[in-house]
């Protein structure tokens, strides 16, 4: 770090320190903890919105906890949406597993992670039905990360 | 189907593009902010890369750096890519899914300084990093807010006057994407412009401001 003489006035001295490059981290943390030094003040005036549009249950005795969604396969379950009308399909394939999934859903109590993330899981039509472009902007994001980790792995200096 | 409760804050809606409870919309003020981050997306696929000449200075003589579009490459890629998060920041009506572009955002702008050689530029790109990681923060944690005080996420239901969006939940929106769009700290953004490539080194500052114009009308609006 560059130390240069605490000369000038104090505005100077404060715009000296503005525009050195190594306090920028610094002087954004700041700035977070003072925003949330205010948010952890005003924490007890936000109250929980009990009509929410993406509700969650927890189901401990169930095999799929964390992720049941209830309703059985191929038949309308009741999944809500912030606007049924744009997702006509809305609830179909929610309970749907694979044999395998199915046989392992039925013999252990705790993969219910493993379940959802391997192929053939549950399908999360909250995920892929109605909020389907979050998905895909979700997986835009890994993929650049992966594209500039490969670039600075093999590039040549 | 679909109405802007408000209108006075950034004109009448266009038109609607609906993905699932993501409902895009186009109004002449995010129009106009997605035709000018069009036009420069396409500028960046157009254009080769500019060079730069040192002079030095009490004579004559300069040094023409020489940069060819091969060494562009990875810049380009990574500047395509910023240019079509932020389109699709422009025009998302959703509170995720603009956090998420906002990200996507963020983390490109670091992949088109990363490519570089030159040591003031990297470090440029390592500060501007960290302090986009620590934005994820408050960007993220804004939408958590939004969704669990009110119940929702999709614009067009926060922007009504029935909802009341915490006053700390706009805050830390703002602080997010002030971290991720580098808006206020041209610091780092003065050192890393100082790298030769201009068309895809601008698309940082192109993106960052077309963030903060959309996040001020979000806010304004819920």
């Amino acid at each position: 770090m560059k130390r240069r003489e605490g000369r000038g006035t104090r505005i100077s001295r404060i715009s000296r320190t503005i525009s050195e490059l190594e306090n920028l981290a610094g002087l954004y943390a700041v700035l977070f903890i003072a925003v949330t030094l205010i948010g952890a003040f005003t924490l007890p005036s936000l109250l929980y919105q009990e009509d929410q549009l993406y509700p969650k249950t927890i189901d401990t005795n169930s095999s799929l906890n964390p992720y049941e969604r209830g309703g059985t396969p191929f038949n309308t379950t009741e999944v809500r949406a912030q606007y049924p009308e744009n997702s006509p399909y809305l609830g179909y394939v929610t309970a749907y597993l694979t044999p395998v999934t199915r046989f392992i859903a039925d013999h252990t109590p705790y993969l219910g992670t493993t379940i959802v993330a391997h192929p053939g899981g549950i399908i999360d039509e909250i995920l892929y039905n109605t909020r389907g472009l979050d998905t895909v902007a979700e997986t835009s994001i890994l993929f650049v990360a992966f594209a500039i980790a490969a670039h600075l792995f093999r590039r040549e200096d | 189907m679909f109405e802007l409760p408000v209108t006075t804050i950034e004109g009448p809606e266009i038109f609607v593009i609906e993905f699932g409870d993501i409902v895009n919309y186009f109004t002449v003020y995010t129009a106009a902010l997605f035709t000018f981050a069009l036009l420069f997306t396409i500028l960046v696929i157009i254009s080769r890369p500019e060079r730069q000449v040192d002079i030095a200075f009490g004579g004559d003589a300069f040094y023409t750096k020489d940069v060819t579009p091969a060494q562009m490459k990875f810049q380009r890629f990574m500047a395509l890519a910023c240019g079509l998060a932020t389109l699709g920041a422009m025009m998302s009506g959703d509170v995720f899914n603009f956090t998420l572009f906002t990200s996507m955002v963020g983390i490109t702008n670091i992949g088109i300084v990363a490519a570089y050689k030159y040591k003031h530029v990297l470090n440029a790109a390592f500060q501007y990093g960290i302090v986009a990681m620590i934005a994820t923060v408050p960007l993220f944690g804004s939408a958590a807010i939004i969704l669990a005080t009110t119940g929702t996420l999709s614009m067009w239901e926060l922007f009504g006057s029935t909802i009341a969006v915490p006053l700390i939940a706009k805050i830390f929106l703002v602080l997010g994407v002030m971290g991720e769009g580098m808006a206020p700290f041209y610091v780092a953004k003065a050192e890393i412009t100082r790298a030769p490539g201009a068309p895809y080194v601008l698309m940082i500052h192109v993106s960052s401001l077309l963030l903060f114009l959309r996040v001020v009308e979000i806010v304004i609006s819920m």
